[in-house]
């Protein structure tokens, strides 16, 4: 993967070399991610870890800035990649998306080591522009909420005329322009500050919700319409019917879904019903995804033999093996382990509880991470020319650990989050003597200890997914070049 | 009970629509399907045209 | 000439026809209602909460930053079936009464502080946030001010101003508050913040705490 802008495979492609740029760095904002996961993770276990020089806050704070920023890289690569692809034009304008891709790196790191060195600053405007804006997942000061804006919109602008320009408008990308639209705009509803909290959080739930649970879905189910027909060759009317289902359904129930984040906000009563039955119905298409994918996936595979092929029709195991499990990961993360908590009737117990990290943790990565790992698979397959794609022992190995590793942390923390939903919430209802007494009985400690367990078998996993990527390429590409 | 009395702090439209168990959620859906149905019937003319 | 066996249910364009409706529509229906919450929480006068208090009535759901001229509490409502906070009679915070522009600025700081301090990365606010630290919505309500004594201060606003100042040194778990550089003025920013967080209309949420505050009296259990 470090070599293959060197090794000029691409055949001149420009739009998929700055995809692999775009990669490379998630994969760096990935292992920060997971690094400051487990620190934080630690600090459950050993309060005293690293107190006032690297405290929980900031640890937590990189954590999941570095899920988001990686993902958004990830994304950014993945359109850059298909796009030359899906519009048969080359990508209009690479110049300015190289510099857009330094600025916005740049950006990130300033962001980051301010985090990590200045981390809270006075109760004034000035932290609020330059340090920290602390809310949740939207922590980037607002001199970088700027700046990101300026850089997404020359990325969307590249995105859009390169669209233009193209003879046949495919349905992926008919998809994509539209959804890229709405993914940028909503972020300008996170810039602003109030006083009233209650406020705050209504437009702050308009980024984190119609982002994840929206527009980010969509995006997913664009991708693996691309990688199903690139990878085992499905056939582009179904797959895009599919997705335009898939649009339908997830826009559907997702949009007022977002009432699930307003029952107990300081909003009206009528969000209860609102947010109960749109976000109940927000597992459907990730079930009809899970389905599509096998489907097709067999079905191809039955058509290969019936035409006397044997063998597999995959055209990359390791991007395959990923993406059926974003099929799996997306429909247990974001709709079972979301479902669990979505009726108001429950959440008013299970409201800013484990559940809600363990739900995170499994939704962000089977929905996210696994697909957008597939598309890197991608990438190195084609920058280095390679036919057949196989998996290795290393790409089995990054594969298995990191599913184990996370599945496994989602389940402590369910353990975690259920035992606090019990004795802080339903026995003892909530305030600061309930909290503690639910953080320190022996099976909220233990579910905790697993949770670290976990995180470092993922990590490992992690070393093994970047080993392999670092040289799977290399090893294939004399086997099949000849 | 089905209907129960109105509850809300501020009356609204939507307060008003919101009078029972999922009365407002139930409405809103149909809102969303129905005109699906007429979507349908206009593809159906155009396949059968073709 | 008509085909029977035509079927809709596989047409790209039905279903890209039917996925723009559907998506436009609940944007739509997205946008209406944001303007009738945006309405219903955007934060009341001092008039409108001297009105409410006056006709003992019910104020807007997310009250004026002089709300903290009063007692808050937090009881049922048998009407609504779960927890509403109240507004009782007034009393005075960190000595004085708040005028509504004083009330205001004071809130501005505390909200200010709450976001450069990271207060959400830790803690959860209205239950959003991180899940190492107690829940804010009513930490204002928490009958553990009473029972560590307000930290030798002599009321509970002073008392938790302290305990912002010096969390590190107040707390009594293994997990404690780091040191934020809370000044003396921004402690009294936040402890308004609370305050006024505690007086939100939350739809009951978090349940049972003013139950819990009963309890807590009787030694936690249920005998009284």
């Amino acid at each position: 993967m470090l070599t293959s802008i060197k090794t000029n495979h691409f055949e001149g492609n420009k739009s998929k070399e700055l995809g692999m740029m775009y990669f490379r760095v998630a994969m760096i904002l990935f292992g920060a991610q997971l690094l400051f996961g487990l620190v934080a993770a630690f600090q459950f276990i050993f309060p005293g870890f690293l107190f006032e020089v690297l405290d929980f806050s900031v640890a937590r704070m990189v954590h999941i800035n570095a899920l988001v920023v990686w993902m958004l890289y990830a994304m950014i690569g993945s359109v850059y990649f298909l796009m030359p692809d899906e519009t048969g034009v080359e990508t209009v304008n690479i110049g300015l998306g190289k510099l857009a891709f330094w600025v916005l790196t740049a950006a990130v790191t300033v962001v980051v080591l301010v985090f990590i060195l200045v981390q809270v600053g006075p109760g004034t405007e000035s932290s609020i522009w330059l340090i920290n804006e602390g809310r949740e997942y939207l922590e980037a000061p607002r001199w970088a909420d700027i700046g990101i804006v300026v850089v997404v919109l020359t990325f969307y602008w590249n995105v859009f005329a390169t669209f233009m320009k193209a003879k046949v408008k495919t349905g992926v990308m008919q998809v994509l322009v539209a959804d890229l639209m709405a993914l940028a705009g909503l972020y300008l509803a996170g810039m602003f500050f109030t006083d009233n909290i209650s406020m705050d959080q209504y437009w702050w739930w308009w980024v984190i919700h119609l982002w994840v649970e929206a527009t980010w879905e969509v995006f997913v189910g664009a991708l693996a319409a691309y990688a199903l027909i690139k990878i085992i060759g499905a056939k582009r009317e179904i797959v895009e019917m599919w997705l335009w289902i898939e649009v339908l359904m997830l826009f559907g129930s997702g949009i007022l879904g977002l009432g699930h984040h307003y029952f107990w906000i300081g909003t009206p009563e009528y969000w209860w019903e609102i947010g109960a039955l749109f976000s109940a119905l927000e597992p459907v298409p990730l079930v009809a995804m899970f389905v599509h994918v096998l489907y097709d996936w067999g079905k191809e595979q039955g058509a290969a033999h019936a035409r006397g092929e044997t063998g597999s029709i995959m055209k990359n195991g390791p991007a395959m093996s990923w993406i059926v499990l974003n099929a799996f990961g997306n429909f247990l993360g974001a709709g079972i382990w979301g479902f669990f908590h979505t009726l108001p009737q429950v959440n008013i117990y299970t409201h800013g509880t484990q559940f809600t990290a363990a739900h995170g943790h499994l939704a962000f990565f089977g929905a996210y991470a696994t697909i957008l790992v597939g598309m890197m698979y991608m990438g190195i397959q084609n920058a280095y020319g390679i036919k057949i794609m196989k998996a290795t022992f290393k790409s089995k190995m990054g594969v298995f650990l990191i599913a184990f590793g996370v599945m496994g942390m989602t389940i402590a923390l369910t353990i975690a989050g259920y035992e606090q939903v019990l004795i802080e919430r339903a026995e003892l209802g909530a305030g600061w003597n309930a909290f503690f007494t639910a953080q320190n009985m022996p099976w909220y400690v233990q579910a905790q200890l697993w949770r670290a367990i976990m995180g470092v078998v993922t990590f490992v996993g992690f070393i093994y997914l970047v080993w392999d990527m670092l040289t799977i390429g290399k090893a294939q590409a004399g086997q099949t070049e000849n | 009970m089905l209907f129960e009395s109105f509850t809300d702090v501020v009356p609204s439209f939507f307060g008003w629509l919101n009078q029972g168990p999922m009365t407002l959620t139930i409405f809103l859906h149909t809102l969303v399907i129905l005109p699906m149905f007429w979507i349908y019937q206009s593809e159906k003319k155009k396949l059968n045209s073709k | 000439m008509a085909n029977k066996n035509v079927s809709v249910w596989s047409s790209i364009s039905f279903w890209r026809r039917s996925a723009a409706w559907v998506t436009g529509f609940a944007a739509i229906l997205l946008v209406w209602l944001t303007f009738d919450s945006v309405g219903q929480i955007s934060m009341g006068t001092d008039a409108d909460l001297q009105k409410a208090v006056a006709e003992k009535k019910e104020t807007r759901r997310v009250p004026a930053p002089t709300v903290i001229n009063y007692k808050i509490g937090y009881a049922m409502d048998a009407k609504r079936g779960h927890e509403v906070p109240t507004i009782g009679e007034k009393e005075l915070f960190f000595g004085k009464e708040w005028s509504e522009k004083d009330a205001a600025a004071l809130l501005h700081l505390g909200k200010l502080t709450s976001q450069a301090k990271n207060c959400m990365d830790c803690h959860t606010l209205l239950g959003n946030g991180a899940y190492y630290a107690p829940d804010l919505t009513k930490a204002w309500l928490d009958p553990n001010w009473e029972k560590f004594m307000y930290f030798g201060q002599k009321t509970k606003e002073e008392g938790i101003a302290y305990f912002l100042q010096h969390p590190a040194k107040s707390g009594v778990h293994t997990r404690k508050m780091p040191n934020l550089g809370i000044t003396a003025e921004e402690a009294k920013g936040l402890v308004a913040f609370l305050k006024h967080m505690s007086s939100i209309d939350t739809n009951g949420f978090p349940r049972n705490f003013s139950k819990t505050v009963n309890q807590f009296k009787t030694g936690g259990s249920n005998a009284h």
